[in-house]
Order: structure tokens, then C-alpha cells, then sequence
């Protein structure tokens, strides 16, 4: 059992626990730091996969925007509401069923794949070449989503503006 | 196309064209009377135009095809211009004219938009019978047919607000299809055989005997079948009395002169044909005596004056088919012509009667020859003309009739015949003593009808008198059996005196000799039970069978649409209940379309 | 060496636990943190095959997905937000309009 194999179980491990936390916990304020922590552990997988990049990324725009957004969005809720925002479940079993019915179908598919070589690890800094990728073959697709984030923006604006 | 077929077509297309304006142009047809003057300007040029073309005599055919297929039309249409239709033409016109003319004082308390549509009905019921009389093959003839049926039904229905005129408009039309289905099938089957409808075409034939068809005397008989209903013949002879619901105009020239006679002016135009089916001749001669046998028994005890002239007029019609059928279709049309003039001329005399006592009753008439005289002679014309009076008209086409009957050596149905003259006579001759003369009654100041009615009045008499003399100089070309003559004066010389001594001296009492012929009397008063009869019949029939469709439909058709709609909207509202309207139940919805992709991955690929 | 199956395996497990939480929260909020998870799940397997496969467009589309994510998110909780004004409340069962 090498120290890579540990360190995955544990990061799996820790992922696995705080996602469950995320949708079980009834508190809506704690499953959002749940989240956060969920979405800092998918970041160390990314660094498991050697993509010390999309680790930063995440850690900054998931972690730090989203997590950030949502708890705003959370405490403006709770202040117009005037009480604390719980949550409980709806028809848990329900729930637990399909979701693990996709769960067993997805790894039935796994099981059924074949194995395929593992391509050698990345040589080099991945993020330059990433860098250049963007700029270079996706350049155009970098731009569209530049359009969407903007078209994002001000719908949000549009939505959470006051009526006045 | 020449004069000879222009002229007659001129005299269709007036009153045609009357009509059309006056159905178009709603405020000249809300107008009335002037409505009126239009329908008689056009009347009485299309009458000088049809005087002309049978003095001259015209004679000629112009047709055009109507129904194109491969090998020449199916079907023409066109004019036949001939002596008879020359004859016919005048008859309608005239007697539609007079009509038109009288009509206006007749029905000149009515409201201006009703005799507007009064002189529409006129206007295209002269178009329809011209176009039957005109007619070059039987389709045509069919198409007029039914119109002239049609006039009929709204002309009976002109009071469409009483409910009797209401029925008997729907009893009439309802009866003379009867007859129309046989004739349409004959019609068609005729063609399905010769492959064509011109009369031309299928009289060469008939010459030719090149019409040895299989089932030629079916065929006819079918035919003839719409002549019985038209023309009002047993069995189909109920509509005709209660038609009189209608104006008394439309009695007139509907009911009397005109549209009941293209019966046997059919059987007279197809008499080629039926000249080769001699036993369906022998039916026609049968069936026309009996008819006007039984006719003129009912008539003998009715009481109102109208249903007088009905029956008379059914049994006047049993007369020219019992002459068509014995072979002597001519003597039969001249009936026909005589006829019109002075049934025409009866029933206006009647309603000018009816006009001014205000009741159909003609015991509740009476004395009424002192207050208008005019109308009684000329209703005394009429009445002598009918009976067989020499030198009127009525007399030389009936002895004409007799002596075709007689030499048809159809004994039995000339009997039926003869005895029809006496009562004939009788009848008349009660209605004229118990309405003219005998005791006045109190109610009323009758008075004589105004020139436009009277005028009409007097045209018809002198005509029917003119004729008779006509007829009388220069008509003694049939061979009639020498005593024919005494016979049938002597015969309505006692229905006369029966009547008088009846009705006018008292010497027999009406009731006694009801009494004495109890069952005739019993019988006829009851219309022979043939009304009850039908009435019976449609009622078990017609409604049993339309309250079978009725709950079929009810029950069975609608009971499935019912199941349907009310399995589609159970099924809807249960399908409604899948859309929650929740999000999240969508989200369920996704999930099973994955886990069906799964499935469908592991088992199908 | 940890095998590409464990992680994809890891990252199906993490997507059933959102979809998991989209089908059982009640609040809108939640179901949005459910979607984030799905998203993540979907993120571990694109950069897992990238890495796999020797091929750098998983982590270019990768980094899409993060940025599309966050527009989600933004554009989500405004409607959060939205429909909280006018109808007091995010619990998802009462936001039936399209019920039909």
C-alpha cells in the first residue's frame, strides 16, 4: 500500500463524508461549510491527478466565490425571512433509492468497460501547456464563455434587484 | 335555334326571371303589391308569347348538353316544343296569370312582405311547371318535378303560422315523394337500359321495337308511380284535400289547373312507352276510374266548399288517367286543358265566396245568390262545365274520356265511370243549391267581389264556354257509341235532380238517404279510413322507426362517444396528477429516464 | 497506482450523493448545493480521463465547467432570491406554479 494509495482513501474518504454532510445536515448554514469543505477536498483530487492549477482554481472560484455567494444569499434570505432557515427532508427513501439505483448503474458501466493503458504522467508544467490550450484551440470557446459570464451577470443583477 | 324555341324559351325564363328579382331584391319583394305587378307583367308577357306559339303552332327542340361524359352528354336539358307543351304553356300562363291578378284583392289584407314572398312562390312555381311542361327528356322533367313539389310545399304552407296549413304543406310533400321515389328509380333504370333521358330518342326506339328491355313493364309502372302521387290518384290521394289549407288562389292554379295534372301530362308525353306495357295501361285505367269513383263519393259528403272542389278535382283526375290508360291519352289532355279552365274558375268562384262570407262551411253559406250574382253564375258555369253540360267544355273532353274507356273495352272501370258523372252532377250541384240558393243566413252582408277578382271570374267562364263551342263546331271527330251521349246526360241529369230535390225542395231528406246508404256514408265520411290508415301507418312506421334511430343514437352512439370522452378525461386528469408542478418530481423523472437508458444499454446493444 | 476506476467510482458515488440531495431537500438553497456536488462529481471524472488519457482538453473543459458553474450558481440564487420576495418562502413544494 503505497502513500499515494492512503492518501487517495483518506481524501475519498473525507470527500465522501463531508458531501453527506452537505445533504443530510439540517442546518442550511452548516451543509454550505460543508460544501466548502466538500468542494476544497475535490480540489486535493485534482491535485492527486497533477493538476496543481484547476486546484488553485477551485479552491479560488469554488471555495472562495461560490461558497461566498451563497452564504449572502443565504443570510439575505434568512434576514428577510426573519428566522433561521432549516431544512428538512422530503421522502429520504425515495431518494435514497433512485439515487442509488444510478449509483449502481453508473458502476455497472464501470465494471463492463475495459481497462485501458494509463497514459504516462504528465512531463513538464501542465499549466503552461493549459495556458497555451486556451489561447490556442479553445480560444473561441474562451470567448463565448466570456459572453455567458457577462449574460450571467446582469441576469443575476436583473433577478436580485429590488423592486422599486 | 330558332323562333319556334326561342319563343317558348322566352315564355320559361320571364317568370324565372321574376323571380330572381323578386328573391334578390328584398325591399321591391317586402313591397307587395308592386311585387305583384312585377310577377303579372312578367306573367302576362310570357302568356302573349305562349298564345303565340300555339297559334302558329310552333313545333321544335333545342337542347344542350348538361352532363358531359366520354361518348356524348349523359344528360340535356333544353326545350320541347310541340303542340302539347304548346297547350300546356298556354294553360299555365293564363291560369297563372288570372291567379296572379285575382290574388292580389284575394290577399290584399295581407302584410306586404308576406305577398311579396306570396308572388315569389308564384313567380318560380310558373318557372317550374313551364320547365316540366317544356321539358325534352325525363331528368329535366325530374328536376321540374320536384320543384313544382317544392312551390307546392311553400305555396300550401303560405299560412305557415296555422299548424294545419303547416301539416298538410309537409303532408303533401311527404305523399307526393312517395310517389317521386318510384319515379326517380324508374327514371334511372329506364336510362341504365336505353342509356339515355330525351323522349325523342327512347320514342324512336319504341317505334323501332328496339325496347324489348327485360322488366320494361316494372320500369314503367315505377314511373307511373310518380304520376299517382302528382297526381293526387289512389292510394296517394290523401295529400290533395288538405292542401287546401293554402290560399285559395294556390288551390287554384296549384291544386285544380296546373301542378296535378303533370301527372297525366307525363303519362300522356310518355305515352309511346307506355303504349308498349299494355298491362301496366290497364292498372293506370283501373286505378284512375277507381280513383275518380271514390273521389266523388267523398266529395258528396263533404262540407267544406274547398274539399268539394279537391275531390273533384281528385276524381277529375281519375277521369284523365283512366283515359290515359285506355289509350286515349288525347282525349285524356283534352280533359287536362278543359279542366284547368273550369276547375281554375271553380275554385276562384269559391274564393270569392270564401272572401266574402269569411268561412269554409257551405252550411253556414247560403242565399247567396241574391247578394252576388256574377259569382254565382260563373260558379254555375263552372258547375255545368264539370257536370257534362253540353256545349261547355267539361262535356265533350268527358264524353271523350267515356267513349276512349269504353273502346278501350275497359267495362268495369267505364261503369265506375259513369257512375262517377251522376255523382259528379250530384255534388256540384249540392254545393251550388245549399251555397246560392235555399236559406239565407243572418250573419254578414256578403257583397260581390272586386273587379280584380271578378274579372278573372268571367275571362275563365267565357273561356270554358268558348271552348265548349269550339269544341261543339268543329270537335265531332270521335266515334263514340251513339248512346254514350244520353247516358251520361241522363246520368248527371240525375245527380241534379237528386240534388235539387234534396237540397233545394226538401222532398228527400239528406238524412234519410244517408241512412239508407249507411255504409257508403259511414265510409266516405270517413275518407275510406286511408287517412287513418296512413296516419296509423306513419306513426307505427316512420316513428316507431325514427324512435328506434332516436335511441340507437341516444344510447349506442352517443353512449360510446360518452365512454370515450369520459375514459379521455379520467385518463387526463390521472395524467394530470404526474404534473405536481414540483421540480424536484421532475428531477425524479430524469432519474428514471437515466436508469431507463441503463437498462436499455444492458439489455438491447 | 490508483486506478482510473477508483476515481471515477469515487466520483459516482459523490454524484448519487448530490443527485441525493436535489431529490430530498426542501429548500431551494439545498437543491442548489446538490447541483454543486453533481457538478463536482462530473469535474473529478473529466480531469481523472484528462489524466488518464494524456489529454488536456478534460481540464480545459474542466475549467469551463467551474465557470459555467459559478455563472449557475449566480444566476440560481438570484431566482432564489426573486421568488423569495414575492412568495415568502424557498421551500421547493410550494413552488408549484407548473403543476398542471
Amino acid at each position: 500500500m503505497t502513500l499515494e494509495t492512503v492518501g487517495f482513501g483518506v481524501v475519498a474518504a473525507l470527500l465522501l463524508a463531508s458531501s453527506l454532510a452537505v445533504v443530510l445536515t439540517p442546518n442550511l448554514f452548516h451543509s454550505v461549510l460543508y460544501l466548502a469543505a466538500a468542494l476544497v477536498l475535490t480540489g486535493v483530487v485534482f491535485l492527486l491527478l497533477e493538476q496543481p492549477f484547476l486546484f488553485a482554481v477551485q479552491l479560488l472560484l469554488y471555495a472562495g466565490g461560490v461558497v461566498t455567494i451563497v452564504v449572502f444569499a443565504i443570510m439575505l434570505t434568512e434576514r428577510l425571512v426573519g428566522d433561521r432557515i432549516g431544512q428538512a427532508s422530503r421522502h429520504p427513501i425515495n431518494g435514497a433509492i433512485v439515487a442509488a439505483a444510478v449509483f449502481a448503474g453508473i458502476v455497472g458501466f464501470l465494471i463492463q468497460a475495459p481497462v485501458r493503458a494509463t497514459a504516462p504522467a504528465p512531463a513538464g508544467d501542465t499549466t503552461a501547456a493549459l495556458g497555451r490550450a486556451l489561447v490556442g484551440p479553445f480560444a473561441v470557446t474562451l470567448e463565448l464563455l466570456g459572453v455567458l459570464l457577462v449574460a450571467a451577470l446582469l441576469g443575476a443583477v436583473y433577478f436580485a434587484r429590488s423592486e422599486e | 335555334m330558332t323562333l319556334p324555341t326561342r319563343l317558348p324559351l322566352l315564355v320559361l325564363l320571364l317568370p324565372f326571371a321574376a323571380f330572381v328579382v323578386l328573391a334578390v331584391v328584398a325591399p321591391l319583394r317586402r313591397a307587395g303589391a308592386r311585387a305583384g305587378l312585377l310577377s303579372i307583367a312578367a306573367m302576362s308577357v310570357a302568356f302573349m308569347a305562349a298564345l303565340v306559339a300555339w297559334v302558329e303552332g310552333f313545333r321544335g327542340e333545342a337542347t344542350w348538353s348538361w352532363i358531359p361524359s366520354d361518348g356524348g352528354p349523359i344528360a340535356t336539358v333544353g326545350v320541347l316544343v310541340d303542340p302539347l307543351s304548346n297547350a300546356m304553356l298556354v294553360l299555365v300562363t293564363l291560369v297563372s296569370l288570372l291567379v296572379q291578378v285575382y290574388s292580389l284583392a284575394y290577399l290584399g289584407d295581407e302584410p306586404p312582405a308576406s305577398l311579396g314572398r306570396y308572388y315569389t312562390y308564384q313567380s318560380l312555381f310558373a318557372f317550374s311547371m313551364l320547365g316540366l311542361v317544356l321539358s325534352p327528356g325525363f331528368l329535366q322533367m325530374f328536376v321540374f318535378w320536384e320543384l313544382v313539389g317544392l312551390c307546392s310545399y311553400l305555396l300550401i304552407g303560405y299560412w305557415y303560422q296555422r299548424p294545419a296549413a303547416a301539416r298538410a304543406a309537409v303532408k303533401a310533400f311527404w305523399i307526393t315523394k312517395l310517389g317521386d321515389v318510384g319515379f326517380v328509380i324508374g327514371i334511372v333504370l329506364l336510362w341504365s337500359a336505353t342509356g339515355t333521358f330525351d323522349f325523342g330518342e327512347l320514342f324512336a326506339k319504341a317505334q323501332e321495337h328496339a325496347l324489348a328491355i327485360d322488366g320494361l313493364g316494372t320500369i314503367m309502372f315505377l314511373i307511373y308511380l310518380g304520376a299517382v302521387g302528382k297526381s293526387a290518384q289512389f292510394p296517394l290521394h290523401v295529400w290533395l284535400p288538405d292542401a287546401m289549407e293554402g290560399p285559395t288562389p294556390v288551390s287554384a292554379l296549384i291544386h285544380a289547373a296546373t301542378m296535378v295534372t303533370a301527372g297525366v301530362f307525363m303519362v300522356t308525353r310518355a305515352q309511346p312507352l307506355f303504349a308498349l306495357v299494355p298491362d301496366v295501361l290497364i292498372l293506370i285505367g283501373w286505378v284512375g276510374a277507381f280513383t275518380a269513383l271514390l273521389a266523388a263519393t267523398m266529395a258528396c259528403v263533404e262540407s267544406d266548399i274547398k274539399r268539394v272542389l279537391a275531390y273533384s278535382t281528385v276524381s277529375q283526375l281519375g277521369y284523365m288517367m283512366a283515359a290515359a290508360g285506355a289509350g286515349a291519352a288525347d282525349a285524356g289532355f283534352l280533359h287536362l286543358l278543359t279542366h284547368g279552365l273550369f276547375k281554375a274558375l271553380l275554385f276562384l268562384a269559391a274564393g270569392a265566396v270564401i272572401h266574402a262570407v269569411g268561412t269554409n262551411d257551405i252550411f253556414r253559406m247560403g242565399g247567396l245568390f241574391r247578394a252576388m250574382p256574377q259569382t254565382g253564375i260563373v260558379f254555375i258555369v263552372g258547375t255545368l262545365a264539370l257536370a257534362g253540360v253540353p256545349p261547355l267544355a267539361g262535356f265533350f273532353s268527358k264524353e271523350a274520356v267515356l267513349s276512349g274507356v269504353w273502346e278501350a273495352h275497359l267495362t268495369v272501370p267505364f261503369l265506375m265511370l259513369a257512375l262517377t258523372v251522376l255523382l259528379t252532377a250530384f255534388y256540384m250541384f249540392r254545393v251550388v243549391f245549399i251555397t246560392f240558393f235555399g236559406r239565407a243566413f243572418e250573419a254578414g252582408h256578403p257583397h260581390e267581389a272586386p273587379w280584380l277578382m271578378r274579372g278573372p271570374l268571367w275571362l275563365l267562364a267565357a273561356l270554358t264556354v268558348a271552348v265548349g263551342i269550339r269544341l261543339a263546331v268543329g270537335g265531332g271527330e270521335h266515334e263514340a257509341p251513339g248512346w254514350l251521349v244520353p247516358l251520361s246526360l241522363a246520368s248527371a241529369f240525375v245527380g241534379f235532380a237528386l240534388a235539387w230535390a234534396m237540397y233545394q225542395r226538401g222532398l228527400v231528406d239528406p238524412a234519410t238517404f244517408s241512412t239508407a246508404l249507411a255504409p257508403f256514408d259511414f265510409l266516405a265520411r270517413r275518407r275510406y279510413g286511408i287517412d287513418a290508415l296512413y296516419a296509423g301507418l306513419y306513426r307505427a312506421l316512420v316513428l316507431g322507426f325514427a324512435r328506434l334511430i332516436g335511441w340507437i343514437d341516444r344510447y349506442l352512439v352517443d353512449g360510446v362517444l360518452n365512454v370515450l370522452s369520459a375514459l379521455t378525461l379520467r385518463a387526463g386528469a390521472g395524467l394530470r396528477g404526474i404534473q405536481s408542478g414540483r421540480a424536484q418530481d421532475y428531477v425524479y423523472g430524469v432519474a428514471f429516464g437515466v436508469l431507463l437508458l441503463f437498462v436499455w444499454a444492458q439489455l438491447w446493444r | 497506482m490508483i486506478g482510473l476506476q477508483a476515481y471515477l467510482v469515487l466520483a459516482a458515488l459523490v454524484f448519487a450523493i448530490g443527485l441525493f440531495g436535489v431529490l430530498t431537500r426542501r429548500n431551494a438553497v439545498g437543491i442548489l448545493l446538490g447541483i454543486e456536488l453533481m457538478l463536482n462529481a462530473v469535474n473529478i471524472n473529466l480531469v481523472a480521463f484528462a489524466r488518464f488519457n494524456g489529454d488536456l482538453a478534460g481540464v480545459v473543459f474542466t475549467l469551463f465547467t467551474i465557470s459555467i458553474t459559478v455563472a449557475e450558481v449566480a444566476v440560481g440564487l438570484a431566482i432564489v432570491i426573486a421568488i423569495f420576495r414575492v412568495r415568502r418562502t424557498v421551500e421547493a413544494d410550494r413552488l408549484n406554479l407548473l403543476r398542471g
